[in-house]
């Protein structure tokens, strides 16, 4: 597999956790939400991030509600629903196992002191 | 903020231009909600901009960050067409799906185009199969011509189609297995093409 494309997966994989860790606090609207991301490393052209909040919705992962009176304009804020929020757990754990199991040997590899 | 004429002009451009391009594949109601929220989102963006010494500038640089309306309507596009292609494999959206793909550049097209023909050529088969026992003087195997299989209305004078009702399941095989077999290519294409413009977006840094 080329590295771009392995890359990319992960990229893919780790956004779309991002994405719902951003929001498992409470509603947040799609600028909130990349402004949250912002904070991480990955990168994102601004409005790619609402074809992914429309990804999963779509997959009732998120549920949407447009608010008035809070903004210049009226916003569109994201909830978790419970699949969601399950689904979020889910990947979290997983995410953090295979990060644990990989970090030493990363580091061994890398010749790095833990 | 409140933004001069021109600057208001310049989103109202921007979100035109989107909206035409995300109702090329979307449907209209998914459209417009998008395109509210992308209006919501750059409006917040030029709020918080603040003074704005130089307003076209800032508002270029924000709409610069957002991503041009095709490279956004395209996000869109793909991810919500391929994706329902991807997932439910239903004949309509993996159509659609194809005719979208098709737009992205020549090879794709031309894909396209092969897919589609397998899917009428598939039809097709089973047309004359449906047809044969309605017509069987004017379906089947011609040799008035050169060679050909299909219907012809009317039929050439003193002239008769080839063999008998064998056409029906053989046509009727052989269209139904075409039809499984361009589908699943399809629908094994779409993925790719979701798959490379992902790859894309990576490589632009989106």
């Amino acid at each position: 597999m080329p590295p771009e494309h392995w890359q990319e997966q992960l990229r893919r994989g780790t956004l779309e956790l991002a994405v719902l860790l951003a929001i498992a606090p409470g509603r947040r609207y799609g600028l909130e939400i990349l402004k949250g991301l912002e904070l991480t490393n990955l990168v994102l052209a601004e409005g790619t991030i609402y074809p992914l909040l429309a990804r999963l919705e779509r997959e009732g992962l998120i549920e949407s509600e447009w608010v008035e009176g809070e903004g210049p304009r009226p916003r569109k804020y994201y909830r978790l629903t419970p699949p969601g929020r399950a689904r979020m757990k889910k990947m979290s754990e997983e995410f953090l196992a295979v990060s644990a199991a990989l970090d030493p040997m990363i580091a061994r590899a890398l010749g790095r002191r833990r | 903020m409140t933004l001069s004429q021109t600057g208001e002009s310049r989103v109202r451009g921007y979100l035109y231009v989107l909206e035409r391009s995300l109702r090329a594949s979307v449907s209209r109601q998914l459209a417009a909600d998008a395109v509210r929220e992308v209006e919501s989102h750059i409006r917040e963006r030029v709020a918080e901009s603040g003074g704005m010494p130089n307003e076209r500038e800032a508002l270029e640089e924000i709409l610069r960050r957002f991503g041009s309306p095709s490279t956004v309507a395209r996000a869109y596009s793909l991810e919500i067409i391929l994706e329902e292609a991807e997932i439910g494999g239903r004949l309509v959206a993996v159509l659609r799906s194809l005719f979208h793909a098709a737009l992205t550049g020549l090879g794709a097209f031309l894909t396209a185009f092969l897919l589609f023909a397998g899917y009428a050529i598939g039809v097709g088969f089973i047309a004359i199969a449906a047809l044969k026992p309605v017509f069987p003087d004017n379906v089947g195997l011609w040799l008035h011509d050169g060679v050909s299989l299909g219907a012809r209305f009317p039929a050439p004078a003193g002239v008769s189609p080839l063999g008998g009702y064998w056409v029906v399941p053989v046509c009727l095989l052989a269209g139904l297995s075409l039809l499984i077999v361009t589908h699943r290519l399809a629908r094994r294409w779409i993925a790719r093409v979701r798959e490379r413009a992902g790859l894309r977006r990576a490589a632009r840094g989106v």
